[in-house]
């Protein structure tokens, strides 16, 4: 393994050995502080374009398993791990995160000293940062003149619809970056599942008859998206009940009138307690977010809160007044995570059990 | 105080300690009471404990109102009923107080009055704890995963079975004829002749089948859960050993590396459902078996107690589980907890999470039994043979294993990798098979031999990750041992955790020039910090582990601080008294209020509670790791326990000053069967002794002897060098207790003086209410004060009336160690407790 | 006899939170909200989503208990007393009333509870809560809100167990 380097926008440099792939990228940085599901995590479309530290010490000793893909190609710019634990490719194990990184053109760095470089981060917040062979004048200048991409949704969103069948109610996913874990979770529930991409219309959407809609996770800043999302969501909460992930929560918030400010430190990770509001009961989940709903623009005429993280305040639910329409930043497919937080699947199906209910009375 | 879910209030709190140290029982229970009391005390209830145990710290401490009684139903009733107890906590006492607790809750009579609140499990559910069949049954209702016991008669009902549950099975006989009837079975093939084979064995001609979880991954979650039935993990283990081997001897490691996300998420939800079962108001620790492959997950064992992992647990992560765990049991919910400032704002709330390993290695006792001749059966299975626990903590598998295994001191010759190399592939086979106590070592032997990884872990069910890290060691190695004085090998080596004096071996020289060559080069230790948050938050952290990388976290505390070096391990012999006279030094220190800082590896005892020093470096004792530290904090005085002879030399050296703790390198051997070992016990505080009084020993049981003692006469103060309590022994041919003995008796031939055990000055502090190690230490310090020189000069002048003898514990070494000859409970005390003779 | 848990403590929550929100979806900012418990565990159940609109709202909605084991239809001795004092009477009307019940089963409990409600107090409207519908009805009623549907059988029973009775919040089907 060659030494190779990982430069931060501010000039820090950190000295690692390669892994993966001997590519230079670029990216943003941020911190993962899980301790388990390093596969879901660099496989998570919510993580394009971005560079992940972890703070779990020895990363890879479970392997590369199929189950665990939370898309079919990852597209992480780069991982950057303390220990790399080598594990045998055979029989029963055919992939390990050596091979599976090169695989994927995506470069890794270990022997870093990952707590000072996350200790680094959580006071610059995330910045741009680039893995290098050499960390020389020209490489800190092309980190410096580079630009990041704003067009993650579109880089991992579905361009055409599909369906992934089942014999129970018709839930159409709208997609800004799926991750597999919520088709699980609806197939748990034997849905019949359209998927749709975000660029569809109403029109499109209730022709499918859905019976709920889940406005799915997904990469980036939800206001580079078109405003014609925002329009679909206002439209489709009055219609179907109605359940926003990730950034669907952010989205769904946006079309309800509040705001979004950028966390001062990204949060990645599955140990923080978040609280249901109505019932004060704690539980906790994998998170992943940079930016928060703004809890002091939200129309309390028209939302209210329903989770918060008890570390930092920030929002974790929203839910509509007048509609069975609510989200959640956290995500609840536990792929990976905590499994208690897949009760938000349990409401959701409720709530369209309910609907159908009332409707066919 | 008042419960806030069940408004019951709490005035009058008992604790009942844990009793006699034994295999698998150190002081993890004691540390636990010990560190929560005073903040009960601080809310105003009022706590008593009781415990039989000499070593028992919190039976010395100011927090509460103590009982020094054998722990039986009728001592802790009457204790009950005389102080008006109105609430008991056994949860904090382990297992064996939950059975005392409910041996008394079961014979409580009407006529006994009103039966106290019992806190964090009630009644009904601490009997179903204690009786396994019906626990097994209740999970099983609730849907959890537990081994269920078939019982059957013909081939077809059992070959219905053999569809339904997968293989390996075991099978075995309903009412055996003889003892062993168990067969394991991996191939269809052999299915139907083990259970004609069992059939055959039976009485009933039954059988019974269950699923085999042998070679299985061992598993340690633990949760913890509030009174509004909120939950969270806040740590977890993976055993090396695979099921099979006693998961207290097998070598675990934090955090769980090798399972997936998806079945510890599981894992986690079992045991979450076993704590909302159990109502709980506190921690649990599950295990679990799990099977990699077929992802099926297996229920254990179920311990809604603090225990082991408790305690190390929360040493791993940082987690205040024992204030946390008080909090619940009083009924507090997650949310409205306060901890004390030094742990961050939201740290009972947040799951722990750790960005360093840590390694547990048991600590077997066989090396020490074999230097006296006495043979045992080495074989590691499902009945525990290790006697302590020691932890290393590094960023990676290697260093903290490496770091372990210098914390356990091997020093018995089946741990040197020459002895390895002589052992031959015959029995190299038999014991990657039947694995005994240097099972690493020999895992690397294995690998020198050119073994392969998969042939290996099909043979040992270890996972293939933990022997590519071996070879990896391996390679390490090597690579050192070729590059005499390269510094890049330097580097290497002690990145990996390989100590100054295993590299001054490979490189034929000696520590010291290692440790000059390594800081030439700017070779240095880096301290990183164990706290919860994994690097997310900044926190207080005061507890540290070395590391070799870029950033230092560990500034020194103060140019005045004392640094105390631990006595690592329960061990035999030494038992827990090492830890109880490290943790009075401490306490001692505070209260002369100096800034202390400890060094120590042992997450059983309390040496390590946060609150006992103001910094804490969780790191082997060797003397190159002490060096670090010393470098690092220049301490104004570094208190020392006297049998580190090489240590104190080295420091000495280097112009340190060191305070000894008196202590021999071996337990004493005590008295045989036919004679009575008799000791005047004497102060020395520097310059001068001071009689404290008289003991007679005889096999099994001290006592003191009533008598005055003014004068000595015959001794040599010249020969005691270090401040201390010292005892001046000779033998007598009698098995009778003396109620005087005469001057005349005194300095017989043979006579010799050597420095108390710890273990008896713990026992004569609580039966005197002297406390000699405070005094030891204040001497040390030279800071004893006119009323220590008044109570010193009266000491002798005083006759003892307490009746409690020291009595050794009922420690069953048959069942464990299977030894050869009867095992001197003195010189390989485990466990001691106290008799009334009066 | 061995009872099956049907709902657990989670599933329990989960259902009491479903119908919360779908009581405040239905009235509007939740104005001249009035929640009735029927005695005895439906008053508890009543406290609860009282205590869970105001953790949301931040607002206190009154809350009312009523006995109406002496204003069964199948009850002979039929005397007009619900337990409620005057204020409580005169305080429903015109409100919007969310009438809350542990279980649903034959409709008769629901029907007493509907007369006395609309004899002295005139509400504005009257929804109906119930944690549990185990269907049978005997009459045309139905439950606005519904925790959960249960099929049963008529021979079996349903047990809904509350913490501030029964030390737990679960449903079983006692065989």
């Amino acid at each position: 393994m060659t030494e190779r380097h990982l430069i931060l926008e501010d000039g820090t440099i950190f000295k690692g050995l390669g892994f993966g792939a001997p590519a230079t990228t670029f990216g943003e940085i941020i911190f993962h502080t899980a301790m388990t599901g390093y596969q879901e995590i660099i496989t998570d479309p919510i993580y394009d374009g971005q560079m992940i530290v972890f703070a779990m010490p020895v990363v890879g000793a479970s392997g590369i398993h199929a189950e665990a893909y939370e898309s079919v190609k990852p597209t992480i710019r780069g991982m950057i791990v303390h220990d790399l634990a080598e594990v045998s490719v055979n029989r029963q194990r055919r992939m390990n995160l050596d091979r599976f990184l090169k695989q994927h053109n995506i470069p890794g760095l270990y022997q870093v000293d990952t707590r000072q470089l996350i200790r680094h981060l959580r006071e610059t917040g995330p910045q741009k940062a680039t893995i290098v062979d050499y960390a020389d004048e020209h490489a800190v200048d092309q980190l410096v003149a580079t630009v990041l991409t704003n067009k993650q949704v579109q880089n991992t969103a579905t361009p055409k619809p599909y369906a992934n069948p089942g014999r129970g109610r018709h839930i159409v996913v709208i997609d800004f970056g799926l991750k597999h874990g919520i088709l699980r979770m609806l197939g748990d529930y034997d849905a019949n599942v359209s998927v749709l991409p975000y660029t569809t219309n109403v029109e499109e959407v209730l022709t499918l008859d859905p019976d709920g809609i889940i406005l799915s996770t997904g990469p980036g800043d939800p206001r580079t998206l078109p405003e014609s999302v925002l329009t679909l969501i206002r439209v489709l909460q009055t219609k179907v009940p109605m359940l926003g992930i990730g950034l669907g929560h952010e989205l769904f918030a946006l079309s309800n009138g509040a705001e979004l400010m950028p966390l001062p430190s990204e949060h990645h990770g599955m140990n923080h307690p978040i609280q249901e509001i109505i019932s004060r009961q704690i539980f906790y989940a994998m998170q992943g977010q940079g930016y928060a709903v703004n809890a002091e623009t939200i129309d309390r005429k028209k939302l209210f809160v329903t989770y918060r993280d008890l570390v930092d305040g920030a929002v974790q639910g929203l839910r509509h007044r007048e509609y069975p329409a609510f989200s959640v930043q956290f995500f609840p497919d536990a792929a990976p995570g905590p499994l208690e937080a897949t009760e938000v699947f349990a409401d959701f199906f409720e709530t369209v059990e309910d609907y159908v209910e009332h409707f066919n009375q | 105080m008042s419960n806030i879910l069940t408004n019951k209030t709490i005035k009058k709190l008992l604790f009942i300690g844990s009793g006699v140290n034994d295999f698998g029982k150190e002081a993890e229970h004691d540390s636990a009471i010990y560190q929560v009391m005073p903040e009960l005390t601080r809310r105003g209830i009022e706590v008593f404990v009781i415990d039989e145990n000499p070593y028992t710290l919190s039976l010395e401490s100011l927090s509460a109102t103590t009982f020094w009684q054998p722990l039986t139903v009728k001592n802790l009733k009457s204790v009950i009923l005389e102080n008006k107890i109105d609430t008991v906590v056994p949860l904090f006492g382990g297992e064996s107080s939950l059975r005392l607790w409910s041996e008394v809750v079961q014979s409580w009579n009407y006529g006994d009055g009103t039966m106290p609140n019992t806190l964090g499990l009630s009644i009904d559910m601490i009997l179903k704890v204690n009786n396994l069949p019906i626990l097994t049954q209740m999970m099983a209702q609730n849907g959890l995963p537990v081994i269920n016991n078939y019982v059957l008669k013909a081939q077809d009902e059992a070959n219905e079975l053999l569809r339904q549950v997968q293989l390996p099975l075991m099978v075995r006989a309903l009412h055996p004829i003889q003892n062993n009837t168990r067969h394991i079975v991996d191939r269809l093939d052999d299915f139907e002749s083990a259970i004609k084979a069992a059939k055959s064995q039976s009485v009933t001609q039954e059988v019974i089948i269950s699923k085999a979880i042998n070679g299985l991954k061992e598993i340690s979650l633990e949760v913890l859960r509030d009174s509004r039935g909120n939950k969270l993990q806040i740590g977890a283990s993976e055993d090396m050993d695979p099921i099979g081997i006693h998961t207290q001897d097998s070598l675990s490691i934090s955090p769980i590396l090798t399972v997936q996300d998806q079945l510890i998420s599981k894992m986690r939800s079992y045991a979450f459902k076993i704590a909302d079962m159990l109502h709980l108001e506190g921690v649990l620790h599950v295990r679990f078996a799990v099977n990699d492959d077929s992802h099926e997950i297996f229920v254990i064992k179920v311990s809604p107690y603090i225990d082991q992992m408790a305690t190390r647990t929360a040493l791993c992560t940082g987690y205040p589980t024992m204030l946390v765990a008080m909090n619940l049991a009083i009924g507090v919910p997650l949310e409205e907890i306060v901890l004390p400032r030094n742990f961050g704002a939201n740290a009972a709330m947040m799951e722990p999470m750790m960005d360093h390993v840590v390694v547990k290695l048991p600590i077997f006792p066989f090396g020490e039994l074999a230097e006296a001749g006495i043979s045992v059966n080495r074989k590691l299975n499902s009945v525990q043979k290790s006697v302590g626990t020691t932890l290393g903590f590094g960023r990676t598998f290697i260093e903290a294993l490496e770091k372990a295994i210098r914390s356990a001191h091997f020093n018995n010759t089946s741990f040197s990798p020459t002895n390895m190399a002589t052992i031959n592939d015959d029995s190299l086979i038999q014991q990657l098979i039947h694995s005994e106590d240097n099972r690493v070592l020999l895992l690397i032997e294995a690998i020198k031999r050119g073994y392969e990884i998969d042939e290996l872990a099909e043979l040992t069910n270890i996972d293939e990750f933990f022997f590519h890290q071996l070879v990896h060691l391996h390679e390490i190695e090597s690579q050192i041992e070729q590059d005499i004085d390269s510094i890049s090998s330097l580097r290497r080596g002690k990145k990996y955790g390989l100590s100054d004096g295993l590299l001054a071996r490979f490189w034929h020289t000696d520590f010291n020039i290692i440790r000059a060559l390594a800081k030439e080069n700017g070779i240095d230790a880096t301290y990183k910090a164990v706290e919860p948050s994994a690097g997310e938050f900044p926190e207080n952290a005061r507890q540290y582990y070395a590391t070799y990388e870029s950033e230092n976290e560990s500034a020194p505390i103060s140019s005045e601080s004392i640094l105390v070096i631990g006595s690592g391990a329960f061990r035999m012999g030494d038992a827990a008294s090492g830890g109880y006279a490290t943790s009075v030094t401490l306490s001692e220190l505070k209260r002369l209020q100096y800034q202390t800082i400890i060094m120590n590896n042992n997450p059983n005892d309390a040496t390590l509670l946060p609150h006992l020093a103001d910094k804490q470096y969780l790191e082997p004792l060797e003397i190159s790791d002490v060096m670090k530290v010393v470098e690092l904090e220049s301490p104004q005085t570094i208190i020392v326990p006297g049998n580190r002879k090489k240590l104190i030399d080295a420091l000495k050296v280097l112009g340190q000053k060191v305070v000894i703790l008196p202590k021999e390198k071996h337990m004493p051997i005590g008295p045989n069967e036919k004679q009575s070992e008799f000791a005047i016990n004497l102060f020395f505080d520097g310059e001068k002794i001071y009689p404290i009084n008289l003991t007679q020993h005889m096999a099994g049981e001290m006592r003191i002897i009533p008598q005055m003692i003014e004068t000595i006469d015959g001794i040599d103060v010249l020969s005691l060098k270090n401040p201390g309590v010292y005892q001046f022994i000779w033998y007598q041919e009698t098995i009778k207790w003396q109620e005087t003995i005469r001057a005349s008796s005194f300095g017989k031939d043979g006579s010799w003086v050597r420095p108390m055990p710890f273990g008896q000055i713990a026992y004569l502090t609580k039966v005197m209410d002297v406390p000699l190690m405070r005094m030891i230490v204040r001497a040390g310090l030279g800071r004893l004060t006119d009323q220590d020189f008044e109570l010193l000069n009266t000491l002798g002048k005083r006759v003892t009336h307490n009746k409690l003898s020291l009595v050794a514990g009922d420690i069953n070494y048959g069942l464990h160690l299977q030894p050869n000859q009867v095992i001197d409970g003195t010189r390989f005390e485990i466990g001691v407790g106290v008799d009334d003779h009066g | 006899m061995l009872n099956k848990e049907v709902l657990d403590n989670a599933s329990l929550q989960r259902a009491l939170t479903r119908i919360t929100y779908e009581i405040i979806e239905r009235n509007k900012g939740g104005q001249d909200l009035v929640l009735v418990g029927i005695k005895t565990r439906g008053e508890f159940l009543a406290h609860r989503i009282a205590n869970r609109l105001e953790q949301l709202e931040g607002v206190k909605i009154p809350v009312m208990a009523i006995d109406i084991t002496n204003f069964r239809d199948d009850v002979l001795n039929r005397e007009d007393s619900l337990g409620l004092n005057e204020e409580e009477m005169t305080n429903i009307a015109d409100k919007n009333i969310v009438l809350i019940d542990d279980v649903l089963f034959t409709g008769r409990t629901i029907r007493a509870a509907l007369d006395a409600l609309i004899h002295i107090g005139r509400p504005n409207t009257i929804a109906l809560a119930v944690l549990v519908d185990r269907g049978h009805r005997e009459l045309p009623i139905r439950a606005d809100f519904v925790g959960k549907n249960i099929p049963t059988a008529q021979n079996e029973k349903i047990k809904v167990l509350v913490q501030e009775i029964d030390g737990r919040d679960a449903v079983e089907i006692v065989h």
